[in-house]
């Protein structure tokens, strides 16, 4: 266990002078920079709550999803100072509102191969000479 | 003051405290880390970085293990990931390694023999997995149940490792002493 006794006997080093003014100004400089770092993701965060709520309150309250005939009811309730304004003097009242669901028929596509209409047939056995049943 | 109660005040922000922590234990830090590195300037920024970490990570430390455990633990996490970083780094020209050794090691210390210039040759050359528990339990003098606390290693793998770690030592003494012989 020689060694040991060696391991105890290694030379000890002590810190430089200045360690300890060297670790208070490099902390002051951390400082500034955790306070920086902390300070720009607040922000972003905050920035990007903002945008959230901006976009929430846009969705739900200033465009909210309409029926296209209460679109069309709105334009024609629009006061016609309003319209005018808009560039868009047009007779509202000849004007239809275009509905954009149609219903299709499929029935024409769809059809049965054959037209013949529907046959049943009734298979019966016929001859008393074997006595195999009949495979259908 | 207490070191619990340094440690709660630093929790709180306060600088003194922190001044106080610095001047206690920046010898013990340093020169655990030297005997890791063998790197005196790099165990002085290592020290340095443990201490920034002990100030912007006090949040973390329980009172349930000692101040020094944890301080060790985060100065031994530094020196595995500057020695993994050393390992890599293949080319190190001889002038370098030359300077790692400080000027005062090798020439104006009388204790300093050649056999003492072995061990610390095959102290550098043990893999650091070995190497820490050896130079926390023969040079810093931590118990083994410490030294499991600091690695957060089981107990029996902190006894195999110095264990090992001492048998490497022994055979690395030994062949030196062997070729200065001959």
């Amino acid at each position: 266990m020689e060694e040991l006794n060696l391991l105890k006997k290694l030379e000890r080093v002590n810190a430089p002078s200045d360690f300890e003014q060297k670790v208070m100004a490099q902390l002051s400089l951390r400082k500034g920079k955790v306070q920086r770092v902390r300070y720009l993701r607040l922000s972003l965060a905050g920035a990007f709550s903002a945008l959230i709520v901006f976009f929430i309150v846009l969705n739900f309250f200033i465009l909210p999803s309409k029926s296209p005939e209460a679109f069309a009811e709105m334009e024609r309730s629009a006061p016609a100072t309003f319209r005018r304004e808009m560039g868009r003097e047009m007779d509202f009242r000849q004007r239809s509102v275009v509905r954009l669901i149609e219903t299709v028929d499929y029935t024409g596509d769809i059809r049965t191969r054959t037209q013949e209409p529907p046959t049943v047939y009734l298979l019966e056995q016929v001859s008393d000479k074997t006595n195999r049943k009949i495979k259908y | 003051m207490d070191e619990q109660e340094l440690i709660r005040q630093v929790q709180d922000g306060d600088e003194m405290a922190f001044a106080e922590i610095v001047r206690i234990y920046k010898n013990k830090i340093v020169n655990f880390l030297f005997q890791l590195t063998s790197d005196y300037q790099k165990a002085v920024e290592l020290s340095q970085e443990t201490f920034m970490r002990v100030y912007f990570k006090a949040n973390k430390y329980k009172p349930v293990a000692p101040f020094s455990s944890w301080i060790y633990t985060i100065a031994s996490n530094l020196a595995k990931t500057e020695m993994k970083k050393m390992r890599k780094s293949q080319a190190i020209s001889l002038e370098e390694v030359q300077n790692t050794i400080p000027i005062e090691d090798t020439s104006n210390n009388p204790s300093d023999s050649g056999l003492v210039r072995n061990l610390r040759e095959a102290l550098s050359s043990l893999h650091p997995r070995y190497r820490i528990p050896v130079i926390l339990k023969d040079v810093e003098g931590f118990s083994q149940e410490e030294i499991a606390e600091i690695l957060n290693r089981p107990i029996g793998t902190v006894k195999a490792r110095i264990s090992r770690g001492r048998d490497y030592l022994k055979k690395e003494l030994e062949k030196a002493s062997c070729e200065m012989n001959q």
